[in-house]
């Protein structure tokens, strides 16, 4: 009897979870696009989302369904092996890490899903097309800036870095790293004092950031692989009353308020790089993967990006 | 009239599972073929593979749970295990011929996770610290420890013909994970209803000044309970390892939770001395059922995890319905 009664109260609170979803209307899209996110927590992710469902949206006949891993791997290929069983027509996929995805990448596009890489890429190419953004460009761009500031600064390319990394082993983490050290190689005196991993996320860069300023006396910039790690950084010095010292260099470049965009506008972050949110790209290859028979994508799109700083803003 | 008692107190979660199953055929999706998408041989292997990690930890903290202890520290390790192994895989290219190449990061592995587990039941045995407080403390300090010998990056497999691979290519096989995880269950099934061990286990668990009276082993049969968790713990890792395809020093995380949950879901009490392995094979299979027949209709990732607290209360409310009314003997 409990049992029984257990039961319908779990089919009814499903029944209810389930009947509040898009897919169970009756008049059934034509093409179902499943979007795996890698972490809807991140900033950057969730404008992608947003601009995702804005455009998909237009598009009557596509139901578009996101999937946030968490920033989990694991729960990525579950995600993904859950959803190749329900065939869908467009699989877009923002991987979580490199390696972890690619076997699972590998089995949606030999089920014979296409399947769009967004943004980070994997370890093997098993994708239809990859819309990626240039990181390593990015990082070149954010090395020369900080080498002009700092030549602006102490009248030659000199001084003292704190790097705010992203998830280890990831691409943009890498080649933002790389593109920068490929400036700063050439200039003996730019320092790198140290390096904290603060995985993207804004909280623990200020936590990281925090014991930094203990331990390091003078420090000219700060260079965070995104905007949030370099508001969070921020924060942190700010609270020691330190802010003015250094300055503040990020990436991404987000609108809205909480986007470095904004940061930059109001003094707090020196500079952002826009990395492209490839989202329009990929709706647009996406569309025509889904109504054009023939149409053969190429296998990878490169998106470009753009220096933001307050004079930037302020030119007409 | 031991089995018939076994199957009774299985028996609520059994009924559970069926339930649960009934809801995942009701709510299933169908395919272009009008075939329900839950069914298919696929989708339902899928699941055992998915929760064959959790099912791994999940046997062994039955044995922990059964003898009034927990062991918090079971994520942990299974980072620590999956990221040595790693190492021993990538990092370390020695002259050996590949089959004990793969035979050193294996045990490389699973020597880790059992000398953690055989390092909490000493503790807790020995100083007497609390088994939560202890294992809280080994949860930190082998994350901790692996962060820093990874340099807390994680460590690629690859896709060549290296060692890494192969290793990733075995055992991150759908029947291979499945079938160890069903060898393990039956194992730890005979182990806690056959023998004398686990008879042992339950009379600390039940009464603990009682077993200490009657001249029981405590010491050695704790210990030999938390070495096992850490053990299973590190061959889930080494499983995850290979699925993921890289030894990550920060994967893990909260997995305690999820394994004590199927554990309990499955009717052991968490106050010790009373469980089977029946019950938590089947309660990490309802979670498994539950989360595909989420996902299978694409329900929001977070409903889930409300879904699943849910169910977590309803399980223990089941048992203390239980408790009220006791099965006459």
């Amino acid at each position: 009897m409990k049992s029984l009664l257990s039961f319908l109260l779990l089919a009814a609170t499903l029944g209810l979870l389930t009947g509040c979803n898009p897919g169970a209307t009756s008049d059934s899209p034509r093409y179902t696009v499943v979007f795996s996110q890698c972490n809807n927590a991140e900033p950057y992710r969730a404008a992608q989302n947003e601009l995702m469902t804005r455009l998909w949206r237009e598009q009557r006949d596509v139901q578009l369904v996101i999937m946030d891993a968490q920033q989990d791997s694991a729960k990525q290929i579950a995600q993904i092996e859950t959803a190749i069983r329900t065939k869908p027509h467009l699989l877009i996929v923002a991987p979580n890490e490199r390696a972890p995805l690619t076997d699972v990448m590998r089995r949606a596009m030999a089920a014979g899903i296409p399947t769009i890489c967004l943004e980070r890429d994997i370890a093997e190419p098993h994708y239809t097309t990859w819309i990626r953004a240039d990181n390593r460009e990015i990082g070149r761009l954010a090395g020369e800036f900080i080498v002009q500031q700092l030549t602006a600064k102490h009248g030659e390319p000199r001084g003292r870095i704190v790097e705010l990394a992203g998830l280890k082993g990831v691409e943009a983490e890498i080649n933002r790293k790389g593109g920068a050290h490929d400036v700063w190689e050439k200039y003996p005196k730019i320092e790198v004092v140290t390096e904290a991993v603060a995985n993207w996320l804004q909280s623990t860069a200020k936590d990281r950031m925090t014991e930094i300023l203990s331990a390091v006396p003078s420090i000219d910039v700060v260079y965070a692989r995104n905007d949030p790690m370099a508001m969070g950084a921020y924060l942190a010095a700010r609270e020691k009353g330190r802010e003015k010292e250094m300055i503040f260099v990020g990436i991404d470049g987000l609108p809205g308020d909480a986007g470095g965009i904004a940061k930059v506008k109001e003094g707090m972050l020196a500079a952002t790089f826009v990395y492209p949110l490839c989202v329009d790209r990929a709706v647009e290859i996406g569309n025509r993967i889904l109504r054009e028979p023939g149409f053969q994508p190429e296998k990878v799109y490169t998106m470009t990006s753009r220096l933001i700083t307050k004079e930037s803003l302020d030119a007409p | 009239m031991r089995l018939w008692q076994t199957l009774q107190r299985a028996g609520r979660p059994f009924i559970g599972l069926v339930l649960v199953f009934l809801l995942g055929l009701i709510l299933s999706p169908r395919d272009s073929s009008g075939m329900l998408i839950f069914l298919t041989a696929g989708n339902l292997s899928d699941i055992l593979l998915q929760q064959a990690e959790i099912g791994l930890i999940a046997l062994a903290m039955t044995f922990v749970i059964i003898g009034a202890g927990i062991d918090l520290s079971v994520g942990s390790v299974l980072a620590a295990s999956a990221s040595r192994a790693a190492v021993l895989l990538v990092r370390w290219t020695p002259e050996l011929p590949l089959a004990l190449h793969l035979a050193i990061a294996i045990l490389g592995g699973l020597g880790v996770g059992a000398a953690v587990g055989a390092l909490n039941g000493v503790v807790i045995t020995r100083l007497g610290l609390q088994p939560f407080v202890m294992t809280l403390a080994t949860m930190i300090g082998v994350r901790g420890a692996t962060r820093w010998f990874t340099d807390n990056t994680n460590i690629d497999f690859g896709f060549g013909a290296a060692a890494s691979s192969r290793f990733a290519a075995i055992l991150s096989d759908k029947s291979l994970v499945i079938t160890l995880w069903v060898v393990f269950a039956v194992i730890a099934h005979l182990v806690l209803t056959r023998t004398v061990y686990g008879r042992y286990l339950r009379a600390i668990g039940e009464n603990e000044r009682a077993a200490a009276y009657t001249g029981l082993p405590i010491r050695a049969v704790r210990i030999a309970a938390y070495t096992a968790c850490g053990a299973l713990a590190a061959l889930a890792g080494l499983i995850h390892a290979a699925r993921t395809h890289q030894g990550n020093p920060n994967d893990g995380v909260a997995y305690e939770l999820d394994a004590i949950a199927a554990v309990v879901i499955g009717g052991t009490a968490l106050a010790g001395g009373r469980g089977t392995i029946i019950g938590t094979v089947t309660g990490t299979i309802i979670l498994g059922l539950l989360t595909n027949t989420l996902r299978l209709r694409m329900v929001d990732s977070n409903v889930e995890l409300m879904i699943k607290a849910a169910i977590i209360i309803l399980a223990v409310w089941l048992q203390r319905r239980d408790r009220a009314f006791p099965v006459s003997p």
